[in-house]
């Protein structure tokens, strides 16, 4: 399992929380739900897709658990909060 | 950790095997795949090959390690079983300063001497977070002697700079999609395992689980007691959940409750054990339960030779605590209480700690930390306290920490923040309960103490600290225990600083008793520590009376201080250093420039970690005199400003005051520069100006300006015995310089007195260093034999001023070595230098091997087993040039 994460803006770090949308494989049942208790789970397709604020910290924590926990990573995007950007359907206002 | 065999049920991954080998030949394998991908298992199988011709040396990385010195510790362990020296020496003993540098040499050198192939195993390698740590490691890795290769296993990419080993080819990688089961190895698990399935449900499972190790080892311990596998594989592909979770659910509902119970309850333990168990299940009869898991599936697993300690995989692990927060969730603050009183009752006070933590018992464990905070530096776990610092709660202000944190600072030598802490603590000490508030308070005095040396400000300190000396003692076991730890340093402490300011007798009667302490209740580090100091105190007590041969003894207890810190690995710690510097020392008083030279190096070596002006003063004060003694007076004078420089960033004046100015301005005169010397002269204080040392700096002024008449005046003072001195060898130098005076007024016979004066004060010892540096050479070859009675001590005298030390007279007694090659020779010139094997290499334009080669040839040439050592021999031989002491 490597994942790239998206470039950072100039290499500064955004201290605001963001909204963060993580794709993974497979349907995550409750016991590992419960190991994201500040992301909200959706399922898609096969996949789920947790969505949560989070600031970088909070994102590297969740990132963590996910590879603790095996579980095989599809996707990470921040969803801004411009209308206009292209969505998958997954995009939130905060 | 001691590799266990293999369970039963992993099959002969033949292929997987050979690539592992194939990759084993190169310097560095990495094993970089995600959780349950069977790296682990993989490596298991690889070091139970029949006919695996590697000594493996394995080490398991303990859950999110942050303590450097932990890891260092259990690998050095694990390649001294492998290279079978472990019986040489004690264990390598954990200390509260660790020099990783020098770890990673020892570890190096170990390797190098190691008969035979050697395998590093490092497995769990992500979990070690030390970013110092892991930059040692590339230094290891990218330095591995010829004969060892290592592997490395990890969940993901590490931040390794290992750029020069892929570029040269010496880098081989497995990853995920090596470790993956093909179908065929899925058929073989399951019959191994015996299932029987159909090759569509094989296929199937192979398919649904993407041959991740782990989901197939979890569905075959479902399907193995599964009345219809056929059905298990159908309804779990039909599943759209991920595949751990799906078949760790299906796995435990497959278990009896009492096993389920079991599993959840002790999830929260990185390791467990029976009784453990007992605890937390609140049930007997754990132990046999452990033991069939381990043996039924690889998710359990045992420790230790005597299967006694369990600990589970990490995923699996991971997933059961998730699953017991979810299913009783009120219970597991009380889990951890359980726990954690389990651990403080067996002595494991960080696991304690970190179960308190995890209770959110956070007053407590604030004063569980607090109270254990010596013993625990004192265990060398100084780097994973502050790790338990730091899980705290940001903002939560628990004043019991702030103790803790002091000696953190202390440790990094951030002095005003450490004096900081040491007042909160303080202020917080007056609010607790008398028990501790009394050791709260030893502790903290003690802190002070240590912090006061680092300063140099030792007026009134020892006032302050003077009730350490009586016992601490306390209702239990427990107590007399920590109040034992605390009392051994608070009366190191208090004797340094007494040695440090000359209160001889009492730095002299508490570190004797300091080391008794420690030697009773187990505590070789202070044990050591005392010894050190006690030899630095030694020096100037014993100086103070002549015709006690206080050299010889002080030589003989810094030996004995040496020799007990070697048992422990520490002979280069910042700890001996004391010692090793006043063995320089005394070398240097007595003639025997080489040897004291070389000790004073190995001191260098010792305080590479340590930041504190103190030690460091005296050791350019020591090689200040050594110059000196060798007639270099430029490079002394250097040394001396140095050391002079150092104590002007004390805030108090230290024991050596008086000798260093002193040196430093009879440097000065004798280099002709006589009126800065009376400018700095000037600038004293009456105290100081009055001193035996100072009043013969200024007759080495008056000499230098032409006036002796007016050195004699001066001199009279330290020759009546009116003026204070350090030790008779100042009254030896005063004497000496009379004679210069004499001389100088035409009167040769009291010339001739005056250095039979100070041969006669300088017999006992056999003191030579005042004869070098006060360039007495022609007083003494002037002086009729027939009219001393010292005769044996001056031709010694002579010899040395000659230019042949007493020392490199026995040398030449040392067995001939065998002439080396030019090639040898070649790279022996870097042998002193900093440069790495491979930079030395590069330097000569030849390969790294030919320079190990020549390396392991000049060694053995030169009989010695390391580096410095080479170099050392090398010296003595001539084979190479006296080096400088900086």
């Amino acid at each position: 399992m490597r994942f790239h994460l998206p470039a950072r803006h100039h290499g500064v770090m955004d201290p605001e929380p963001a909204l963060y949308m993580i794709r993974i494989n497979g349907h995550l049942g409750a016991t590992v739900l419960s190991a994201f208790p500040a992301m909200t789970p959706r399922r898609h397709g096969a996949h789920t897709v947790l969505t949560g604020l989070l600031d970088q910290s909070a994102l590297y924590a969740v990132l963590a658990d996910v590879e603790a926990l095996g579980l095989d990573l599809l996707e990470i995007r921040k969803l801004t909060r411009h209308r206009e950007s292209p969505g998958s359907g997954d995009r939130r206002s905060p | 950790m001691t590799v266990a065999p293999a369970a039963p049920r992993l099959i002969d991954r033949g292929d997987l095997l050979a690539a592992l080998d194939r990759a084993a030949a190169r310097k560095v394998t990495i094993i970089s795949a995600p959780a349950g991908s069977g790296k682990t298992s993989l490596l298991r199988a690889w070091a139970h090959q029949p006919g695996q011709p590697h000594q493996l040396a394995a080490v398991s990385v303990q859950r999110d390690q942050h303590d450097a010195q932990q890891f260092w510790l259990a690998l050095l362990d694990a390649v001294r079983h492998a290279s079978a020296t472990a019986g040489r020496a004690e264990p390598q003993a954990a200390t509260p300063d660790f020099n990783a540098p020098a770890m990673v040499d020892r570890v190096l050198s170990e390797l190098a001497d190691a008969r035979g192939g050697i395998t590093l195993v490092i497995d769990d390698l992500h979990e070690l977070n030390s970013p110092e740590a892991l930059s040692q490691l590339t230094r290891l890795l990218t330095n591995l002697p010829p004969n060892v290769h290592a592997i490395l296993a990890t969940r993901r990419d590490l931040r390794l700079r290992l750029h020069q080993l892929r570029l040269a080819g010496e880098l081989a990688e497995i990853r995920a999609a090596d470790l993956r089961f093909s179908e065929r190895e899925t058929r073989e698990l399951l019959d191994a395992s015996g299932i029987a399935l159909s090759a569509a449900g094989a296929a199937l499972l192979h398919q649904r689980t993407e041959g991740w190790a782990a989901g197939l080892r979890l569905a075959a311990i479902s399907l193995a007691g599964h009345p219809d596998p056929e059905r298990f594989v159908a309804e779990f592909s039909g599943s759209d959940r991920t595949v751990a979770e799906y078949l760790i659910a299906e796995m435990l509902d497959g278990q009896p409750a009492g096993v389920q119970d079991l599993l959840l309850r002790t999830s929260l333990l990185d390791r467990v054990n029976g009784e453990l168990a007992d605890v937390l299940t609140g049930r007997p009869g754990s132990e046999p339960i452990l033991l069939e898991l381990a043996d039924a599936n690889a998710f359990v697993e045992s420790l230790d030779p005597k299967r006694t300690w369990f600990r589970y995989h990490h995923l699996f692990g991971d997933l059961l605590r998730l699953e017991l927060r979810r299913a009783l969730p009120a219970e597991v603050p009380a889990l951890h209480r359980r726990a954690a009183g389990w651990f403080i009752q067996h002595g494991q006070v960080v696991d304690a700690i970190r179960h308190t933590q995890a209770a959110g018992d956070w007053p407590d464990a604030a004063r569980l930390l607090a109270d254990h905070s010596f013993s625990l530096t004192l265990d060398g776990q100084a780097q994973t306290m502050q790790a338990l610092v730091q899980a705290f709660p940001p903002g939560a202000d628990h004043s019991e920490l702030a103790l803790v944190r002091a000696m953190g600072d202390l440790a990094q030598g951030r002095l005003d923040e450490a004096a900081a802490h040491l007042a909160v603590a303080e202020t917080y000490a007056e609010t607790t309960s008398p028990g501790r508030r009394r050791r709260l308070q030893v502790a903290i005095a003690s802190l002070k103490l240590s912090l006061a040396r680092r300063r140099g400000h030792l007026a009134g300190v020892i006032e302050q600290a003077r009730f350490l000396a009586s016992p601490v003692t306390g209702p239990s076991d427990e107590d007399i225990a920590l109040g034992s730890d605390l009392r051994a340093v608070a009366l190191m402490n208090l004797g340094t600083v007494e040695a440090w300011s000359l209160g001889l007798p009492d730095a002299e009667r508490h570190l004797r008793e300091g080391a008794v302490l420690a030697r009773e209740i187990g505590r070789p580090y202070l044990e050591v520590g005392c010894l050190a100091q006690l030899g630095f105190a030694y020096i100037f007590h014993g100086a103070a009376m002549p015709k006690i041969q206080a050299f010889a003894t002080t030589q003989r207890r810094c030996r004995e201080a040496i020799a007990l810190a070697e048992r422990y690995g520490w002979g280069t710690e910042p700890v001996i250093a004391p010692a090793l510097m006043t063995l320089a020392g005394t070398m240097v008083w007595l003639g025997e420039f080489d040897e004291g030279e070389r000790w004073l190096r190995r001191t260098e070596r010792a305080l590479q970690t340590d930041t504190g002006p103190d030690v460091r003063l005296l050791l350019h004060q020591a090689a200040g005199i050594l110059h000196a003694g060798r007639g270099r007076r430029q490079e002394a004078l250097e040394e001396f400003g140095a050391a002079e420089h150092l104590a002007s960033q004390l805030e108090g004046s230290q024991a050596l005051a008086s000798q260093m100015t002193g040196w430093l301005l009879a440097t000065q005169a004798r280099l002709g520069r006589p009126g800065e010397a009376r400018a700095c002269l000037a600038a004293l204080d009456d105290e100081r100006a009055g001193s035996g040392e100072i009043r013969n700096a200024r007759a080495v002024i008056c000499l230098a300006e032409g006036d002796p008449a007016g050195a004699l005046g001066v001199l009279h003072g330290v020759l009546a015995g009116t003026a204070p001195v350090l030790g008779y060898v100042t009254v030896v130098e005063a004497h000496l310089l009379a004679g210069l005076a004499y001389r100088e007024l035409g009167d040769q016979r009291a010339a001739y007195q005056a250095a039979e004066r100070a041969l006669a004060l300088a017999e006992s010892d056999r003191v030579v260093l005042p004869f070098a540096m006060t360039g007495a050479q022609e007083l003494l070859e002037a002086l009729p034999r027939h009219e001393t009675a010292h005769a044996a001590l001056l031709a010694d005298i002579l010899d040395v001023l000659h230019g042949a030390s007493p020392a490199a007279k026995e040398q030449s007694s040392l067995p001939p070595a065998e002439e080396l090659s030019p090639g040898e020779l070649r790279v022996l010139r870097y042998l002193p230098t900093n440069l790495s094997r491979p930079e030395i290499a590069g330097e000569l334009s030849i390969s790294v091997n030919t320079v190990n080669t020549h390396v392991r040839s000049i060694y053995a040439k030169l009989q010695v087993r390391d580096r410095s050592s080479a170099v050392q021999r090398a010296r003595e031989l001539r084979l190479l040039a006296a080096g400088r002491t900086r």
